[in-house]
């Protein structure tokens, strides 16, 4: 099956949402989730069994739509992290409705009882077919299209719950800086379109590469572009905007935006990073920029991260430090290897982001996992919230163990590998020693606030009046027990997920 | 089919799966150290002992995990992952049935018995790691147990703090270290394996051998790494609190087996990798070690509660295994490690009557105990005595023996008529340690179980569920101690292949 | 080349010199202190003026207005493609079906719109 199926048929999944919702009678609208996990689930298979063409010439698709020999394993490997990120957002958001429709449903006014829940599952389904194409844009037009289209179901999504003032909050801050980011975003583009003359990707690394390039030009659209992209996945100082758009909005949207939308800011940026990486002149300043964003960024992320009291917001600040530990493979030189061979799979920034991506998909969800199911017992995302969670629901509090060992980066789990593997990329190529420090640092202080959250579960009592048992719907256990053992296996064999990158 | 030491590993952490999922947790963890402990016994049965060179790690099995750089689940023994492996059954054995019935525990007991089979875990497989990245992520194994269980049932209203502060210090400690073998793995070779048998090999030949510049920043952060493990003076601040406010299990554990892993780590890693490293910086280890012995050894004396100065202890004699580390040479590092097993055994046995103190009078202060329950408690008063003898590296424990070898091994390098060097001065004025620690330790047994009695109350002498560990250790010590041939056979083959000593 | 740009600077001259002027020919020329309630209220073709100045209107107008933009954008993109793909539609049936399927994208936006009663009035 050609490849680019994929994304048609998760597009028809989304208007099939559509029309359901609006055509057919359904009681229960969770209906409409499991079809679509379900249908996202043989999605998913399918990406084992595509096809790719024999020959890009000829159809100017090819020219939108990358089919590289190089880049089609990662394409695949970040088209499955979109699709297995909304499978786990949906069933999360089924989880979550009861807090969901308190603030949208009205059925005092002889509304369905359920109304807006629909579209809930269904913009995500939208999403991750922009998602699935961000993987594989190789043109500045498709990689636009592309990301607005994420960008703008998201604002939606973020806003949704429209009679809670965080979430409305939300939704405005990331509208606003969304849309600037964006104009910075296009200036930075036609700027490129400008030096190059082309849009196409491979074209204008070739014409970055040769002598008569103007730098001074190139490394203004690479300023405007980066900070975009810096803001898509939460670089500092680009980051501003993190902790209280992830607060407001809806907890599966928040899962969705730390986990996706960051793994799609880091495509477009190593895809446009690699063009600007070619030429030796302009890659020396550009690695430059990322060492500094990186140390920027895992700095703040880590010790911003430390007095926090809200666990959302613990893991806003969480999902900024993990930015800047994908920035510090991002920022380590790509290896180049003298007789043309490819080098090892590890030994490459995209290889090291891949993975880590992958590592960090499973525990960040199942973070998230836990916490939609103790926000439908109680009111707010504090710490103190969580506190006796280990009496109240042990498989819970495990289930949180394992997630905050691994963001942590505790050996024999998967997060470790991810870092092991930034560091020892680092190290190898020879980063300066300021980044491997704060690298260090923001390790050491990860330490800290995940433990945090450990002790609040295990150390104390729960707070009176809220200290009942958890339910966790069947379908969320499942895939929360099936994380757990992801992660733990993945932390073990690491071939596990660098295989499927191939 | 899983070889015998992924068995020795892998059993443990089924157990606490086991217990996890409901099965009788006290039952359960003592069944599976006892099996441990007959499959650590068979393994050091079927070790070939009259090996020549060559072959270096025995009972080998290896799973490859990754091609490029290899990475594999690869365990095996040689001498000195042997005998620590022994200490690490014997110890958790005696960890597992000194814990309190499950009766006893407030809060969940699960979680009491899951945290000491899971750092008993770790410690094994560090131990028989032979893949440098696993011998790392093993040790790690430990870190959430620990933090879980002195935060939930450690003693003492600090002990959230303890449990933060040996948490936070202990997880910089291993950061740096990573950085360290990352950078040791970076610069050996081609950077394309993990297999530290291999590795050695590499950075013994002089051709792939590691520039002496390079060696050195490496191993000053293998040495900080290493050293915060092992609470390396001065980095030991965070050791005593920890062992005193731990649960008696989990000290046990920690001070007696776990801490090793850093000179295991200096022995294995550093000392033959980074040769030309080791050598630059022998005096400020020197100088550190003689901080351990000495200075710390007078902060012990000033203790005024039994477990700190039990852990300060326990700090103060890493400083003699550091002696053998530097001095080198076959009886040096033979000392070592055979000081390794002994101090582990013998602190694990201070703690378990410790903690058995602690049960029956509240509390460890010297003052609210009083004196004279040696009356009460004759049994205890007993093996107390016997633990602190031990300690103190009397004839017939295997201290002793271990010590001796260490001060033997300092002065073994000198030449007849030659001025002392700084190694043995080290060494003698580390003798006065042994000196220190008859002080402290008798001077606490008189306080406690000598003179008269003050105490009104009447407990129980040592039930049997506390003498079958207590009698463990000591026979493990004094087996070792009149015979430490059944020990030092296993390291002769290994001193002489190149994982033990460079060149 | 910044030759070329000469008459966009000659624009902006222009355009902001008329601005100013126009401010100071008013401030200079106009009468001043001639000012009373009725000649500041709003001009209401002679009637009295009532209500407020920005009158509320429904939030309805808005959700038809944007409907209206996005199927705008559908007539937008089919001129270009009518005109510039004109051999290949006549050759090559990807380029016209590939524009159905945009067409159709929209037409089930627009039957979801017209279900949820994004287009009705009352109510």
């Amino acid at each position: 099956m050609p490849v680019y199926y994929l994304e048609i048929i998760v597009v028809v999944l989304g208007l099939v949402m559509l029309m359901a919702d609006a055509f057919v009678k359904l009681e229960d609208k969770r209906n409409i989730a499991w079809f679509a996990v379900l249908v996202l689930s043989v999605v998913f298979l399918l990406l084992f069994k595509v096809s790719w063409p024999e020959s890009t010439e000829g159809s100017p698709f090819w020219k939108f739509y990358d089919a590289e020999k190089g880049s089609r394993g990662f394409s695949l490997f970040f088209k499955g992290i979109a699709v297995l990120t909304t499978i786990i957002v949906l069933i999360m958001s089924a989880e979550f409705r009861g807090v969901l429709l308190k603030y949208t449903a009205k059925p005092e006014d002889g509304a369905h009882p359920q109304s807006g829940l629909s579209e809930f599952f269904t913009l995500p389904v939208f999403a991750c077919a922009g998602l699935m194409w961000m993987a594989s844009a190789n043109n500045l037009a498709s990689i636009f299209v592309s990301l607005e289209a994420v960008t703008i179901t998201f604002y939606i999504l973020v806003a949704y719950m429209r009679r809670n003032v965080g979430s409305l909050e939300a939704g405005v801050k990331y509208l606003i800086l969304g849309a600037l980011s964006t104009g910075f975003l296009v200036y930075g583009f036609t700027w490129l379109f400008g030096v190059t003359g082309t849009m196409d990707l491979a074209g204008i690394k070739e014409q970055l590469a040769l002598d008569s390039v103007n730098v001074t030009a190139a490394l203004f659209a690479f300023a405007l572009i980066i900070v975009a992209l810096g803001f898509k996945v939460g670089a500092a100082p680009f980051q501003n905007w993190i902790p209280d758009v992830y607060q407001g909005a809806p907890t599966p949207i928040t899962a969705f935006l730390s986990v996706a939308s960051k793994a799609a800011g880091f495509i477009v940026l190593l895809r446009i990073s690699g063009c600007f990486f070619g030429s030796g002149d302009l890659s020396e300043k550009v690695g430059a920029v990322f060492v500094v964003l990186a140390i920027l960024t895992l700095l703040f992320g880590n010790l911003a991260a430390l007095p926090q009291t809200n666990f959302k917001r613990l893991l806003a600040y969480s999902s900024i430090a993990h930015a800047g530990f994908l920035l510090m493979a991002l920022a380590s030189p790509i290896t180049l290897v003298a007789d043309g061979k490819e080098p090892p799979l590890l030994d490459t920034s995209i290889g090291v982001i891949a993975f880590y991506l992958g590592a960090y998909l499973l525990m960040t969800l199942l973070a998230f996992l836990v916490m939609t199911a103790v926000r439908n017992q109680q009111e707010d995302d504090s710490l103190e919230g969580y506190a006796g969670l280990a009496k109240r629901s042990p498989f819970l509090a495990f289930s949180l163990l394992v997630s905050m060992a691994s963001l942590a980066g505790v050996p024999l789990t998967a997060g470790f590998f991810g870092k092991f593997f930034v560091f020892k990329l680092a190290i190898q190529n020879g980063a300066c020693g300021w980044l491997i420090a704060a690298g260090v640092i923001g390790a050491a202080a990860g330490f800290y606030y995940y433990f945090k959250v450990i002790a609040s579960m295990f150390w104390n009592a729960p707070a009176e009046g809220n200290d009942g048992p958890i339910p966790v719907s069947m379908p969320a256990k499942v895939v929360m027990v099936l994380l757990i053992i992801a992660i733990f296996a993945v932390g073990i064999v690491p071939n596990l997920i660098l295989g499927l990158i191939k | 089919m899983p070889s015998s030491l992924e068995i020795l590993v892998f059993l443990p952490i089924l157990a606490a799966l086991a217990i996890g999922f409901g099965a009788p947790a006290r039952f359960t963890a003592i069944g599976a150290a006892i099996i441990n402990l007959g499959i650590g016994l068979v393994a050091a049965k079927s070790y070939n002992v009259n090996i020549e060179g060559g072959a270096v790690f025995q009972l080998e099995s290896s799973r490859v995990l990754l091609e490029s750089p290899k990475l594999a689940l690869a365990f095996g023994v040689d001498g000195m992952s042997l005998i620590l492996m022994l200490l690490t059954v014997i110890v958790t054995l005696a960890a597992v049935w000194a814990s309190p019935a499950e009766s006893k525990i407030k809060g969940s007991p699960k979680l009491y018995y899951i945290s000491s089979l899971l750092i008993a875990a770790g410690a094994l497989g560090a131990f028989l790691s032979t893949d440098l990245f696993f011998l790392y992520a093993f040790h790690e194994l430990a870190l959430i147990p620990t933090f879980l269980m002195i935060g939930m049932y450690g003693h003492g209203k600090n002990r959230k703090r303890t449990a933060w502060t040996i948490t936070i210090y202990l997880g910089v400690g291993s950061l740096i270290l990573l950085a360290g073998l990352i950078a040791l793995f970076v610069n050996i070779g081609q950077n394309d394996t993990f297999s530290i048998a291999e590795m050695i090999v590499r950075a013994q030949d002089s051709e792939t051998m590691i520039p002496e510049a390079t060696q050195s920043w490496i191993y000053l952060l293998l040495l900080v790494g290493f050293g915060v493990l092992v609470s390396l003076f001065p980095f030991h601040s965070w050791a005593p609190d920890a062992y005193a406010d731990a649960p008696t299990p989990i000290s046990m554990l920690h001070a007696g087996v776990l801490k090793k892993f850093g000179l295991y780590g200096l022995i294995r890693i550093a000392g033959p990798m980074l040769p030309a490293g080791a050598e630059k910086w022998m005096n400020l280890v020197l100088v550190l070690l003689l901080g351990n012995i000495i200075i710390l050894g007078l902060v012990t004396i000033a203790q005024k509660r039994l477990d700190r100065m039990i852990g300060m202890s326990s700090v103060m004699h890493m400083g003699y295994v550091f002696l053998g580390v530097v001095a080198g040479g076959t009886i040096g590092i033979s000392g070592a490690v055979l000081l390794m097993f002994a101090h582990g055994v013998s602190i694990a046995l201070l703690f378990a009557l410790a903690g058995s103190l602690r049960e029956r009078f509240g509390s460890l202060e010297f003052d609210k105990l009083g004196g004279g329950l040696g009356k009460l408690v004759p049994k205890l008063g007993l093996l107390f005595g016997f633990a602190a003898f031990a300690s103190i590296g009397l004839p017939g424990f295997a201290n002793f023996a271990a010590e001796v070898m260490i001060f033997f091994g300092a002065f073994q390098p000198m030449e007849a008529n030659a001025p002392l060097s700084f190694l043995q001065w080290a060494a003698i004025i580390s003798l006065w340690g042994v000196v220190i620690s008859a002080v402290y330790m008798l001077r606490a047994f008189r306080k406690i179980f000598k003179g008269p009695l003050t105490t009104t109350e009447t407990p129980k002498d040592m039930s049997w569920n506390e003498r079958v560990p207590a009698l463990l250790l000591i026979v493990s010590l004094m087996l070792v101690g009149f015979y430490p041939e059944i020990l030092l056979k296993y390291l002769r083959p290994a001193l002489e292949s190149l994982t033990l000593i460079g060149s | 080349m910044s030759q070329d740009y000469t008459p966009v600077l000659i624009q902006i001259v222009i355009a902001s010199g008329f601005a100013v002027a126009t401010l100071i020919a008013s401030v200079m020329l106009g009468k001043r202190a001639m000012r009373n309630t009725v000649k500041d209220s709003a001009y209401e073709c002679g009637m009295n003026p009532t209500g407020e100045g920005q009158a509320r209107f429904s939030v309805k107008f808005y959700l038809v207005a944007m409907l209206f933009v996005l199927f705008d954008i559908e007539v937008v993109f089919l001129y270009p493609w009518a005109v510039v793909f004109r051999e290949n539609v006549a050759n090559a049936p990807v380029y016209f079906w590939g524009m159905l399927g945009f067409v159709f994208v929209l037409f089930i936006a627009y039957l979801y719109a017209l279900k949820k009663g994004a287009l009705e009035w009352k109510s």
